[in-house]
C-alpha cells in the first residue's frame, strides 16, 4: 500500500467476499428448490431466493469494482483519495441499500424485473452512491492532474454504468418496451460498458504481473474495448429476437453478436502476449493464476457459450431454457467474478502490510482451482439440462412440467458440483481473513509495483 | 500502428455503431404500437403489468422467453387455456397441481379478484404481440403439444371430417392443451378417450341436466355451451357452477368446423 487512503479498498473488496458467500448460500436454495419438494414453498418462495442470488451477484462485483477503483486509482494517478471519509460513507450508504433491499425482497417488496428488482426509491439510492463515488475519483484525478489510460477507460466503464442505469428507473406501460430498455441496462452492463471495467483491470493487473511495456498495453487496451463496443452495442439486437420488435433485429442481433466473442478473444490473446513476451514470474502466484483464468475463462463463458445460441436460427429453440443458464454462470463467473478476485488477491498483500512471496499458500491455490473445477461442472451440467430441455419441450413438444421430471439428474450434477464451487468460495473466504487485519498507514511499495514502473 | 491510432479506432467506432443504434431505436419505436396492438392496451392490461412486477412472477415463470426457468413459459397461456381455468388456477394453484404429482407447485399468492382478473387481461394481450413467429412450435405446460396451436398455421385441407376435425383439435381449437385423449390422463379437463361411448351414456342418466337426445348432439353441446351440463368432478368446474371450458368455441369455430370435431372425436378409443 502507497497511499494511506488506500486501506478504504480492504473494506470493500470484505464487503464483496461477504457478499459473493451470501449469493453461493441461495445458490444451494435454489437447487434444492429445482431438486424438490419444497418445504419453504409459502415462506421464501423460488422467486424470492432468485431475485435475491442474482442481485448479490450484481451488487457484490460493483462492490468490488469500487473498491478496485479505489485501490488502483491513487497508485495510477500517484495520490491520495481525494475524500477517504466520502469513501467510507459511499461504502456505508451502499451496504445500506442493500441490505434494506434483501429485506424488502423477504417481505415481497420487489418490482420483479429481472435484475432490476429494486424498488424505485432504493434505485435512486444506488444513483446517488454512484454520484458520490464519480464526483470522488475524479476529484482525486484533478488534484494529481495525472491520467492514464487504464484508470481512464475503468473509470470510463463505471461512468457509462451510472449513466446506463437510468433506462432501468423508468416504467413503461407497454411490455414491449419495457423488455427493450431493460436490456439497455443489463445488456449494455454485461456485455458493454462492464468489459471496459475488466480490459482495465485486466491491462492494470498485466502491467504489475508481467513489468509488461505499458504503451503496447494500453494500445491494444483500446482494440480490446474498441471491439467490445463495435459488436456490443448492436449485439443488444440479440435480445429482441422475439419481443416484439421489427424483424431486422435477427439481422443486426445475429450478426453482431457473433462478432461479440472477439473481444473476449482480444483479451485472452492480449494476457498471453504479453505474459509470453515478459513472463510471469511476480511472486503474487494467486493475483497470475486469476488473471490469465479471467482472460480464459471469459473467452469460453461470455464468448463461445455466448456465441452458441445467439444466432436466431438457434436462439428460436433454446430461448428461455436452462442453456442461458449455462452460458450465464460462466460468462459472469469468468468476465466478472474472477477479475475481481484477481484484483482482491492482488492488492490483498499490500493492503494487509505484506510481502507478495507470503501470498503464495497453498489454500488460494485451492480456492481458484476448486472455483474453476465446479464452475466447469455446473455450467456442463447445466448445459446437458438446457439442451436435453430444448429438444424433449421446444422440439418434441413434451409438457414443462414432464420435461423438468425427465432432467431431475442434471440438477443432481449441478448440487455436486456447486458442492466443489461452495468448497472453493470458503477457500478463498478463509484465506482472505488469514491475511490478516487491514494496515492502517502507507509503507514503501511492495516489490512488483516498482518493478512495474 | 500507434496508441492514437487505436484510441481513435476506439472513439469513432463507438460514436458511430451508438449512432446506428439510437437510429434503429427511434425506427423501433415506430413499428411497437401496430406490433403490440397498442389500441387493445386497456387499463386492466397496464395493471395487469403491475401485478406481474409486483408478485415477482419472472423470476420463476418465462414470458416472450424472458425471465427465471423455474416455471412454464406463459406467452400462449391465455389462448392454450382460457380465462375461466386460468382464475380458479391463480386462486389456488393446489386445486389443480401438488408437488408430488407433478414435481413442482405454484405458491398461493393471494392474489384479489380484481388482481387476477388483471393479470389474465395482460397476459392475453402479450399472447397477441407480433414475435416474429416466436415459438416456432407450442410451448405446454403439460402434456404433448401438437403441432399447430393458437398462432400457428395448420393444414386444415386434410380428406375427410374426421381428419380436419383432428387438426382442429390440435391447431386452432387448442383442444389438446386441456384435454388428453389418452385414458386416465387430466390435463385441465376430461381425458377425451371413449368420449362417444360415454357421452352416449350420459343422454340416458337422470342426472343428466342438457338438453342432447344422443351422442352426436350431447358433443355438440359439450362444445358450445359448455355450462349445459358439468361433469362430476371438482376440478372442472367453478365453485359457482361455471365450467372451466373457455364458452368462446359458438364464436371461434364454425358449425362446419364443429361437425368435423365432433367426428373426430367419435374415433376415440
Amino acid at each position: 500500500m502507497i497511499y494511506r487512503s488506500q486501506r478504504v479498498a480492504y473494506f470493500y473488496f470484505l464487503a464483496a467476499v461477504v457478499l459473493f458467500t451470501l449469493q453461493v448460500a441461495f445458490g444451494f436454495l435454489l437447487i434444492a428448490k429445482y431438486l424438490g419438494p419444497d418445504p419453504l414453498l409459502n415462506v421464501l418462495n423460488f422467486a424470492t431466493a432468485k431475485e435475491i442470488h442474482t442481485n448479490l451477484l450484481l451488487v457484490w462485483l460493483l462492490t468490488g469494482f469500487m473498491g478496485a477503483a479505489y485501490y488502483l486509482v491513487p497508485e495510477e494517478s500517484r495520490t491520495e483519495i481525494h475524500s477517504e471519509t466520502l469513501a467510507w460513507v459511499q461504502l456505508g450508504l451502499w451496504l445500506a441499500i442493500g441490505v434494506t433491499t434483501v429485506v424488502g425482497y423477504l417481505f415481497g417488496v420487489t418490482e420483479g424485473r429481472k435484475f432490476l428488482e429494486m424498488p424505485f426509491v432504493l434505485k435512486l439510492g444506488v444513483v446517488v452512491v454512484f454520484v458520490l463515488f464519480l464526483y470522488n475519483i475524479a476529484m482525486t484525478i484533478r488534484k494529481a492532474g495525472r491520467f492514464t489510460t487504464t484508470e481512464g477507460v475503468l473509470i470510463g466503464g463505471l461512468a457509462a454504468a451510472a449513466l446506463l442505469f437510468i433506462p432501468g428507473l423508468i416504467h413503461f406501460d407497454n411490455y414491449t418496451l419495457d423488455r427493450f430498455y431493460r436490456w439497455w441496462v443489463v445488456h449494455l452492463w454485461v456485455e458493454g460498458v462492464w468489459e471496459l471495467i475488466q480490459g482495465a483491470l485486466l491491462a492494470f493487473l498485466l502491467i504489475r504481473l508481467s513489468g509488461a511495456d505499458r504503451e503496447v498495453l494500453e494500445k491494444w487496451l483500446y482494440v480490446i474495448v474498441g471491439l467490445t463496443f463495435l459488436s456490443g452495442i448492436l449485439g443488444t439486437g440479440h435480445h429482441y429476437y422475439w419481443i416484439g420488435t421489427p424483424h431486422y433485429w435477427l439481422w443486426v442481433g445475429g450478426v453482431f453478436g457473433a462478432l461479440e466473442p472477439l473481444a473476449f478473444l482480444g483479451m485472452a490473446t492480449y494476457a498471453y502476449n504479453t505474459l509470453r513476451r515478459s513472463g510471469m514470474a511476480h511472486p503474487n502466484t494467486i493475483a497470475l493464476h486469476w488473471t490469465i483464468g479471467s482472460a480464459l475463462f471469459s473467452t469460453l463463458g461470455a464468448g463461445i457459450l455466448g456465441l452458441s445460441h445467439t444466432w436466431p436460427q438457434v436462439n428460436q429453440w433454446t430461448h428461455g431454457t436452462h442453456v442461458t443458464t449455462m452460458h450465464g454462470h460462466m460468462a459472469f463467473f469468468g468476465a466478472y467474478v474472477m477479475i475481481v478476485l484477481a484484483i482482491i488477491s492482488y492488492a490483498l498483500p499490500a493492503l494487509t502490510g505484506r510481502n507478495d512471496e507470503e501470498r503464495q499458500t497453498a489454500l488460494g491455490i485451492w480456492a481458484f482451482w476448486l472455483m474453476v473445477a465446479g464452475m466447469f461442472g455446473m455450467t456442463m451440467a447445466f448445459a446437458a439440462s438446457g439442451i436435453t430441455q430444448t429438444y424433449l419441450e421446444r422440439i418434441l413438444g413434451l409438457g414443462y412440467l414432464e420435461t423438468q421430471q425427465k432432467i431431475q439428474v442434471h440438477y443432481l450434477m449441478v448440487l455436486g458440483t456447486a458442492t466443489i464451487f461452495a468448497t472453493g468460495v470458503a477457500a478463498f473466504l478463509l484465506d482472505f481473513v488469514r491475511a490478516g487485519a487491514p494496515q492502517t498507514a502507507a509503507r514503501a511499495m511492495p516489490a512488483g509495483a516498482v518493478a512495474a514502473r | 500502428m500507434t496508441k492514437a491510432t487505436t484510441r481513435r479506432f476506439f472513439f469513432l467506432g463507438t460514436l458511430a455503431f451508438t449512432l446506428v443504434f439510437i437510429g434503429l431505436t427511434i425506427h423501433t419505436h415506430t413499428t411497437i404500437s401496430a406490433r403490440t396492438h397498442d389500441e387493445t392496451l386497456t387499463d386492466g392490461v397496464r395493471r395487469g403489468l403491475r401485478v406481474w412486477g409486483a408478485y415477482n412472477c419472472e423470476n420463476c415463470h418465462t414470458l416472450l422467453g424472458e425471465g427465471a426457468y423455474y416455471a412454464p413459459d406463459l406467452t400462449q397461456i391465455v389462448a392454450q387455456r382460457g380465462e375461466v381455468y386460468l382464475g380458479e388456477f391463480l386462486a389456488n394453484p393446489s386445486r389443480f397441481y401438488s408437488e408430488a404429482r407433478n414435481g413442482r407447485l405454484m405458491p398461493t399468492l393471494g392474489l384479489s379478484r380484481q388482481q387476477i382478473e388483471d393479470v389474465i387481461a395482460f397476459l392475453g394481450w402479450v399472447g397477441k404481440i407480433d414475435t416474429n413467429g416466436w415459438p416456432p412450435r407450442p410451448i405446454v405446460v403439460s402434456g404433448v403439444s401438437v403441432r399447430g396451436l393458437p398462432g400457428v398455421e395448420t393444414s386444415a385441407t386434410a380428406a375427410g371430417p374426421a381428419a380436419r376435425g383432428q387438426s382442429i383439435f390440435n391447431g386452432p381449437g387448442a383442444c389438446s392443451t386441456c384435454h388428453s385423449v389418452a385414458g386416465d390422463v387430466i390435463l385441465v379437463g376430461p381425458s377425451l378417450a371413449q368420449v362417444a361411448v360415454r357421452a352416449g351414456q350420459r343422454v340416458t342418466d337422470p342426472a343428466y341436466t342438457g338438453k342432447a337426445k344422443d351422442a352426436d348432439g350431447y358433443l355438440h353441446e359439450s362444445i358450445l355451451d359448455p355450462n349445459a351440463f358439468l361433469v362430476p368432478g371438482d376440478r372442472f368446474a367453478t365453485p359457482t357452477h361455471t365450467s372451466l371450458m373457455p364458452p368462446t368455441y359458438s364464436a371461434a369455430l364454425s358449425p362446419a368446423q364443429v361437425d368435423d370435431l365432433v367426428a373426430y372425436l367419435k374415433t376415440l378409443d
